[in-house]
């Protein structure tokens, strides 16, 4: 036996490994983002051989993986839930059309949400697309569902989902293995299958039949487990991270017999034999996350408490006050008090020595009347400076800022300056028809496409135009150019006074000629550059006696290394990344940057 | 023997790296352990929290008022998130405070010149008060540092144990 401790999303992808997987990639997004990371980590440590790499966005990731499992291998594509929506085109066809290697789908969820925009249950996804889907509440389990997750997928050709939750992703656990991962060899084949992959309209009335017949059939197969059945006359399914709750929370009132209990590994499609034997119980208590996705499934509305009659919150994340909660309304025999939740922490800010904050005052700087259009990823916390007012989901910073221009356009009013922010990866993932589009249209506003060489906000993946050294780099300016763009400026974000007057020049060209501007903010994120050179060149110092207590470099920077004490200014030393921006910022020169 | 631990601080000190030296240390010596940790937005920079438990448990949440020990990186999130000890839990500090469970690591850590080496005076500190050898620890220290922080990190959390180890004599 091998001791390892796994973080959920490492065992996922030693899961997917230990099955065999020979093409697995991936977009990143938390809290999906380190399960390709692992599996090209454990790729390259037992040089396994695969094919592990990053997508442009999960809609390509998707295709990508259904194209190798036609071919006949063992496929995986993760993402996280609202990558999902990206993906939902080929998903939605996928299951119609069938798939021939194993083709799991992990799409992970984020109840909370902690790191996303909607709290969305993928497993309403499967429900929708009509696909099985497995639902792990715990590392060690999603690891071991993977196997049957891909026998499912290869006895009746269909996609598969798993689905983790953030505390399935991002728990630890330490897991006991039995052997080391091996290289597994499996030659794929090109034969044409028409009937499948080419099927017009009238054909896929077909496929639809087919696949419900393969539903029906995997109903069949249980897909759930009792774990505690001592003839109570109160039932609770769970399946999740919920279950996990649950058995902790009974263990901790010592009721662990005073319930019966179900667990349900695959909640959709839901096995009638649950359903048959949930019939003779008084009342039912389903805890699931985070849509009611098992609870609509049964039948017997009058004696199931969940999250349609109120037992359950229908938003939020559950914690085991919400479990503790819920069994007291089920079983009402312990006592029960509200404890007050956690006071509200700080907020996330963008780091010390972001180039994306000098960026974003650079843009107050120049619009003070602006309207200001954002994007998915870091720079969404550019909102704590005032310089993010709207944004929505991948690419609609792009598209946001075109509808806002036109619509005020249509009307006759007046436009206030409106300049976008987008990240690099986020540009190639989703920006370039809406960019297209905004050219096409005339829509004159400044984006400005915070270039900091990676994915950052989930740990620093590849971009097209920052690949791993084996893959072709695709130049951004380039891309800009050939969607029509005829204003391009590549600025550096700690020349503060360069890009202040780039931007009110990219503004005056697309006032002009109608058209966008384009400003390249480029500097490479700090937190991925410093692995390298760990060293300190500077120091930040405060000359007290120049200092007037105004703030202003706290109050404008709103950087985590920069607070107002009771004595004054307070430097967090060892936070400072030395960008100098509050040094700029400073009209008493109270604060100044030394290198050594 | 079972343990709950919850580690409160900002995103950035180094939360992610106590949680899984804990983590894997425990393991080490045969101890069931599953935790908890933010990644992704929440992490950058804000209040964010690890939990651990150590023993045999399904899930990695906490319920308020019954952790065993509380590791905070400064008063503020102690403060805040002394919900989750229960009575008589042990909160583990860092602050510059005369008591039996602070310890002024930020202060240490400039003096053994290692700034970002506070967040392991800590963890040193605070396994000596679970009564735990410093050894399994120190591996995985060594297994799970940057190769040029081994060291460093090493004296850091040996720093934070032995302090403990004489406060408590």
């Amino acid at each position: 036996m091998i001791r390892r401790v796994f973080l959920g999303n490492e065992a996922i992808a030693w899961g997917l490994l230990k099955e065999g997987v020979s093409f697995a990639t991936s977009y990143p997004g938390t809290p999906a983002s380190e399960i390709l990371e692992a599996v090209i980590k454990f790729n390259e440590e037992y040089k396994l051989g695969i094919f592990a790499q990053w997508a442009i966005n999960e809609k390509v990731a998707f295709e990508l993986a259904l194209a190798h499992s036609w071919l006949g291998g063992r496929s995986a594509v993760s993402m996280k839930q609202v990558g999902l929506n990206v993906a939902l085109d080929p998903l939605m066809s996928a299951a119609y059309t069938g798939v021939k290697g194993g083709f799991l789908l992990i799409s992970a969820d984020d109840p909370g949400p902690y790191s996303s925009q909607t709290e969305q249950d993928s497993r309403f996804l499967a429900m929708f697309a009509k696909i099985p889907v497995f639902d792990p509440s715990s590392p060690k389990e999603a690891m071991d569902m993977i196997k049957e997750a891909f026998e499912l997928s290869e006895r009746y050709q269909i996609p598969v989902m798993l689905r983790p939750t953030s505390w399935v992703c991002h728990a630890r656990q330490g897991i006991l293995l039995e052997e080391e991962l091996k290289p597994t060899s499996k030659k794929l084949s090109l034969e044409k299958d028409l009937y499948h992959w080419a099927a017009l309209p009238r054909r896929r009335y077909v496929l639809h039949k087919e696949l419900n017949e393969k539903l029906r059939s995997i109903q069949k197969e249980n897909g759930f487990k009792r774990i505690s059945f001592n003839g109570a006359k109160k039932a609770v399914v769970s399946s999740g991270f919920p279950f996990a709750l649950l058995m902790d929370v009974l263990k901790s009132l010592g009721l662990e017999g005073s319930v019966d209990i179900y667990k349900v590994d695959r909640p959709f499609p839901l096995s009638p034999s649950l359903n048959d034997e949930l019939s003779s119980y008084e009342e039912i208590l389903v805890l699931e996350e985070t849509y009611p996705v098992i609870e609509l499934q049964i039948p017997y509305r009058e004696k199931t408490r969940g999250r349609l009659d109120g037992t359950v919150p229908s938003q939020g994340e559950l914690k085991p006050e919400n479990i503790l909660k819920a069994l007291h309304l089920l079983l009402g025999d312990f006592p029960f008090e509200k404890i007050n939740d956690l006071k509200e922490g700080s907020p996330p800010r963008l780091c010390p020595g972001c180039p994306h904050r000098a960026t974003f005052w650079a843009i107050k700087k120049a619009f003070p009347q602006g309207f200001f259009p954002s994007d998915i990823g870091c720079y969404t916390l550019g909102l704590e400076m005032g310089a993010v007012d709207a944004f929505l989901c991948m690419g609609a910073g792009v598209s946001l800022a075109e509808g806002f221009y036109l619509a005020l356009k249509n009307a006759g009013q007046k436009i206030p300056p409106i300049c976008a922010t987008v990240g690099d990866s986020t540009f190639f993932h989703a920006c370039i028809p809406a960019l297209i589009d905004a050219v096409n249209k005339k829509a004159a506003f400044v984006l400005v496409i915070l270039d900091n060489a990676t994915t950052a906000m989930t740990g620093g993946q590849p971009t097209p135009s920052n690949p791993p050294k084996n893959l072709r780099k695709v130049e951004m300016e380039e891309v800009i150019k050939g969607c029509g763009v005829e204003f391009i400026k590549v600025v550096d974000p700690f020349d503060y006074p360069e890009m202040e007057r780039s931007l009110k020049e990219a503004y005056a060209f697309s006032q002009e000629k109608e058209a966008p501007a384009v400003i390249i903010s480029r500097r490479p994120c700090p937190l991925f550059e410093e692995k390298e050179t760990q060293k300190r060149s500077f120091i930040l110092k405060l000359f007290r006696e120049n200092c007037k207590s105004c703030m202003l470099c706290v109050s404008e920077s709103r950087c985590p290394a920069l607070e107002k004490g009771q004595e004054g200014l307070v430097i967090h030393q060892h936070l400072c990344r030395g960008c100098g921006l509050c040094a700029f910022i400073c009209p008493n020169q109270a604060l100044i940057l030394t290198e050594f | 023997m079972e343990f709950k631990i919850v580690i409160a601080g900002k995103g950035g000190e180094g939360i992610i790296f106590m949680t899984r030296i804990l983590a894997e240390g425990a393991f080490s010596i045969g101890i069931p352990v599953i935790s908890s940790e933010i990644h992704g937005m929440a992490q950058r920079g804000g209040s964010v929290i690890s939990q651990v438990k150590l023993g045999k448990f399904y899930s990695p949440f906490i319920p308020y008022g019954s952790a065993d020990f509380l590791i905070a990186t400064s008063k503020e999130e102690g403060e805040r998130n002394k919900i989750y000890l229960k009575p008589d839990g042990i909160s583990v500090v860092n602050s510059p405070d005369p008591s039996p469970f602070h310890v002024d690591a930020s202060g240490l850590a400039q003096k053994i010149n290692h700034p970002k080496g506070a967040n392991l005076i800590l963890l040193g500190f605070a396994i000596n008060k679970m009564g735990f050898d410093e050894k399994p620890f120190l591996e995985a220290i060594e297994k799970f540092s940057p190769s040029f922080l081994g060291e460093k990190n090493k004296k850091a959390f040996l720093f934070g144990f032995s302090i403990s180890k004489e406060k408590s004599s």
